[in-house]
C-alpha cells in the first residue's frame, strides 16, 4: 500500500446525538448532512437517546466530539447529565457542544457544567463545523 | 382545443409577448446591464387549456379549489370577542393550544381563560413523557414532565382538567383538540370515560384527535410502535368512532410538521396525502363503507412559507387531489366525504418565525394571514411573535396576533370574495403544476408500498431531510435571504423589543415543580386504585393485542376507567409490538 509523503489528515469525527425526549431533528439532520459535506464523519444517534445511551455510542464510535440537541427544554437536566456520563467512563476530554433553542440565560450555567460550547438559533453549519475545525486543527499540528 | 380561450387570439398574445421581450423589456434590461427579468409574467399562453368548471368550479363543489364549504361564516364576531378562529355563530370549537405542568395547573389555566370570556373546548398540549406514553415517574420522563405541555397519568388528570367545562360548557356544548398520536387511544378512552361519569351519550362527544401516527415518523418523533403496529390502533380508533361516536373527528392528517421538519411545499402536499390514503385503507380494510367515516377525516394545516402565492397555490390543489382521491380512487359517492376539512388559516409557515429581532414575526405572520383569506380561509395571523423567544406565547403577542386576524378580515375585508384569485393566469399556471408535481410524487410512494412502505425503508425521512439540507445551504450561501438573520444585520439596524407587562400566565414555579407533584399524585392513585383489576385488565390487553383483528379499545376504555396508568397501557402494549428505532435512517 502506497504511503502518502504528506501527513495524513484524519478526518474529524462527530457524534451527532438528540438527548430526551425532543423529537425536532431537523437541526440535528441538516447538521448531520452539512458536517459531512465539510469533509466530517458524522454519526447520528437518531432520537431518544438518555445521556448513558449517548455515552455507550461514543465509547463504541469513538468521535472528536459530542453534539447535543434539544429543543424541548430538558437541556438544563440533560445536557451536563450527558457531560458526567462522559467523565464517569473516563471521556472527559471528548467535547460536548449544544444547541437547539437554548434560551441566552441558560449558556453561563451549561458552560459551567461542562458544555464546551453553546450554539444560538441563527448560527449556520460553517460557524459549528469552523468552531469544530478551530478545537482540533491545534491540536494536529505537531 | 382550449375551452375559454380562441386559438388565434392565443396566437396574437404569443406573438405581442415575443415583441414585448425583444422590445420594450430588453431595452429596460439593457439600461439595468442585466440579461434577465427579475420578475416573470403570465399571460393567458400560460393556462391554455384552463376550464373553469373542471378546474375551479364553485365553492363547495367539486372539485373545491375555490373552497370547501359554499361560503364562510367569519370568526367571533366585533361584540362577542373571544378567539378569532373560524366558524362563527353556531359552530363550535376548541380554543387556543395550551397546556403545562400538572392537570391542576391547566385547569386553572383553562378556568382565567373562560374568565377571560374565550369560549371554546381545550386544545390540549401534552407534554413528551404522556406523548410517548410513559408515565410522570419513568426515569425516561426526568425532566420532561409538564415541558411542552400537561402531563397526563390517568383517568384522574382528565376529571382535573375538564373541571371548569360544567354547565353550559359541559362535554356536550364544546369541542376539544387532543394533539395526541402513539397513544391516543388511551386519551380517548380518557374522555369517553369521563363522558360517562357525567351521563353525557358518547354521540354527543365532539372533538378532533390528531392521531397521525405516520408523520411521526417522518418529522415529529411522537412514535412508540413500529408503523403496522401502530396503524392496528390507528384503525382501532377510526372504527371505534365510525360505530359509537358520529360528532368525533378520529384524526387530523398532518402536513404541518413533514413542512416544519423541512419538506418542500411538493413533498409535503404528496406525503400528506399519500399518508391520508394509508389512513382510508385502514378504514376500508376493516369493511367499513367509505361513505361512513371520511366525512369525519381532517386535516391539520399544510404549514407554508414566505413565499405566500405559491402556498396559496398548494391548497387550491390539495383540495382538488383530495376530493379527487375520496371519489375516484375509493368510489365516495357522498360529497360530503370529497371535503378537504382544515385548520389553519395562516400561510407563512411557523418555521419562518425568528429569535432575530422578532417583531418582524408579526410582519410575517400579518402576510400569511392575508394569504389565508385570499386562499378561502378564515384568516389566522400565527403564531405570536414570540413564539421563537421560548417563552410562551405573551398575552400581548396574543393580543396583537387576534388583532391582526380582526383587520384582515373586517377592515381590509379580505374574505368577502372568495377565491378571488380564480382565473389568474399565474395562480392557475402554478396550481396545475404543483398539483401535477404531487400525483407525481405520490405515484412514487405507492410504488413503494404506500406511506408504510416508504416510511419503513427511510424514503420519506431522507426526503424530508435532504430538502431541509438544501434549504440550510441555501441560507448560507445567501441565496435564502431572512432579514435580521442574514441579511440587513448592519449596526445601524434596530432591535425592537417590546416589554411583557402582562403576567404570562404558565407560572414559571408552578412549571418547575410540576414534575415533583405529578410524581406523588401518581403515587396516590397507584396506591388507592384495585391494583388487582387493573393487572387482570392489562392482561386480557396484552392477549387481544396479539389477535389483530380485535378492536383493543373496549379493553383500554375499561383499564382507564379503572385507573390504570398511560405507561402500563403503552407499556403493556409494547410487549407484544415492539418498538420503533429510528437509528440509521440518516
Amino acid at each position: 500500500m502506497e504511503m502518502s509523503k504528506m501527513s495524513k489528515k484524519r478526518r474529524i469525527k462527530v457524534l451527532i446525538a438528540k438527548p430526551g425526549l425532543d423529537g425536532h431533528d431537523r437541526g440535528a439532520k441538516v447538521l448531520t448532512m452539512g458536517l459531512r459535506e465539510e469533509g466530517m464523519e458524522v454519526v447520528y444517534t437518531g432520537l431518544r437517546q438518555t445521556p448513558e445511551m449517548i455515552a455507550q455510542a461514543t465509547l463504541k464510535e469513538k468521535p472528536d466530539i459530542v453534539a447535543l440537541s434539544c429543543l424541548s427544554g430538558a437541556h438544563r437536566h440533560l445536557f451536563p447529565a450527558v457531560v458526567k456520563e462522559l467523565r464517569n467512563r473516563g471521556m472527559s476530554d471528548i467535547p460536548v457542544i449544544g444547541g437547539g433553542n437554548i434560551p441566552k440565560e441558560d449558556v453561563p450555567f451549561l458552560l459551567e457544567q461542562g458544555i464546551a460550547h453553546v450554539f444560538e438559533p441563527g448560527a449556520s453549519v460553517k460557524d459549528v463545523a469552523n468552531y469544530i475545525r478551530n478545537k482540533f486543527e491545534r491540536s494536529e499540528n505537531p | 382545443m382550449s375551452a375559454m380561450f380562441d386559438e388565434k387570439y392565443l396566437k396574437r398574445i404569443e406573438q405581442r409577448r415575443k415583441e414585448w421581450e425583444t422590445g420594450t423589456l430588453k431595452r429596460s434590461l439593457d439600461r439595468f446591464g442585466v440579461t434577465e427579468s427579475p420578475n416573470k409574467f403570465y399571460t393567458p399562453l400560460d393556462i391554455r387549456e384552463f376550464d373553469f368548471l373542471e378546474k375551479v368550479g364553485f365553492p363547495g363543489e367539486y372539485p373545491f379549489t375555490a373552497g370547501v364549504y359554499p361560503c364562510q361564516v367569519p370568526g367571533s364576531g366585533p361584540v362577542t370577542g373571544g378567539y378569532h378562529i373560524g366558524g362563527g355563530g353556531g359552530l363550535i370549537r376548541a380554543g387556543r393550544y395550551l397546556g403545562y405542568g400538572t392537570a391542576e395547573d391547566t385547569r386553572d389555566y383553562y378556568q382565567s381563560e373562560i374568565i377571560r370570556g374565550r369560549p371554546g373546548g381545550p386544545n390540549i398540549a401534552f407534554d413528551l413523557p404522556t406523548q410517548i406514553g410513559l408515565d410522570s415517574d419513568d426515569p425516561l420522563a426526568q425532566g420532561e414532565v409538564g415541558k411542552t405541555g400537561v402531563a397526563f397519568d390517568t383517568l384522574a388528570d382528565f376529571e382535573t382538567i375538564y373541571e371548569p367545562f360544567q354547565g353550559k360548557n359541559n362535554l356536550d356544548k364544546i369541542a376539544s383538540n387532543w394533539t395526541i398520536n402513539a397513544p391516543a387511544s388511551v386519551i380517548l378512552a380518557a374522555y369517553i370515560a369521563l363522558a360517562e361519569q357525567r351521563g353525557i351519550p358518547l354521540s354527543a362527544l365532539r372533538g378532533t384527535l390528531q392521531n397521525d401516527i405516520l408523520k411521526e415518523y417522518v418529522a415529529r418523533g411522537t412514535y412508540i410502535f413500529p408503523p403496522r403496529q401502530s396503524l392496528r390502533m390507528t384503525r382501532d380508533i377510526i372504527v371505534y368512532c365510525s360505530q359509537h361516536m358520529p360528532l368525533l373527528n378520529p384524526i387530523s392528517i398532518s402536513g404541518y410538521h413533514m413542512r416544519e421538519a423541512g419538506a418542500s411545499s411538493v413533498q409535503t402536499l404528496a406525503f400528506t396525502l399519500s399518508n391520508a390514503i394509508a389512513y382510508v385503507q385502514l378504514g376500508v380494510d376493516a369493511g367499513l363503507d367509505v361513505d361512513s367515516f371520511i366525512h369525519r377525516f381532517t386535516f391539520n394545516t399544510l404549514s407554508g412559507s414566505m413565499e405566500v402565492l405559491k402556498e396559496i397555490c398548494v391548497r387550491r390543489a390539495s383540495r382538488r387531489m383530495w376530493a379527487k382521491i375520496v371519489r375516484d380512487r375509493f368510489g365516495s359517492k357522498n360529497p360530503r366525504s370529497w371535503l378537504l376539512r382544515e385548520a389553519g388559516g395562516f400561510l407563512q409557515g411557523a418555521w419562518t418565525a425568528t429569535s432575530q429581532r422578532p417583531l418582524n414575526n408579526l410582519t410575517r405572520a400579518v402576510i400569511g394571514g392575508v394569504a389565508g383569506a385570499l386562499a378561502g380561509y378564515i384568516p389566522s395571523v400565527e403564531p405570536p411573535y414570540d413564539e421563537p423567544l421560548g417563552l410562551g406565547w405573551s398575552v400581548e403577542g396574543q393580543q396583537l396576533a387576534e388583532d391582526a386576524a380582526r383587520i384582515i378580515q373586517y377592515e381590509a375585508k379580505l374574505t368577502e370574495v372568495t377565491d378571488p384569485l380564480a382565473g389568474s393566469y399565474y395562480i392557475e399556471a402554478l396550481t396545475d403544476q404543483i398539483e401535477k408535481e404531487a400525483w407525481d410524487l405520490i405515484k412514487k410512494i405507492d410504488d413503494m408500498g404506500g406511506s408504510v412502505g416508504a416510511i419503513e425503508n427511510g424514503y420519506m425521512q431522507r426526503a424530508v431531510a435532504q430538502s431541509a439540507y438544501e434549504y440550510q445551504k441555501r441560507l448560507e450561501t445567501g441565496e435564502e435571504i431572512v432579514v435580521g438573520v442574514n441579511a440587513f444585520t448592519g449596526e445601524h439596524e434596530i432591535e425592537v423589543l417590546p416589554n411583557r407587562m402582562v403576567p404570562y400566565p404558565y407560572d414559571p414555579a408552578k412549571r418547575a415543580q410540576a414534575e415533583e407533584r405529578q410524581i406523588a399524585k401518581l403515587a396516590k392513585i397507584r396506591k388507592q386504585r384495585d391494583n388487582h383489576q387493573v393487572k387482570t385488565i392489562l392482561s386480557q390487553l396484552q392477549e387481544a393485542a396479539r389477535d389483530e383483528k380485535t378492536n383493543l379499545m373496549p379493553l383500554i376504555i375499561e383499564a382507564v376507567k379503572a385507573y390504570a396508568t398511560i405507561g402500563e397501557v403503552c407499556g403493556t402494549l409494547k410487549k407484544v409490538f415492539g418498538e420503533y428505532s429510528g437509528y440509521g435512517t440518516i
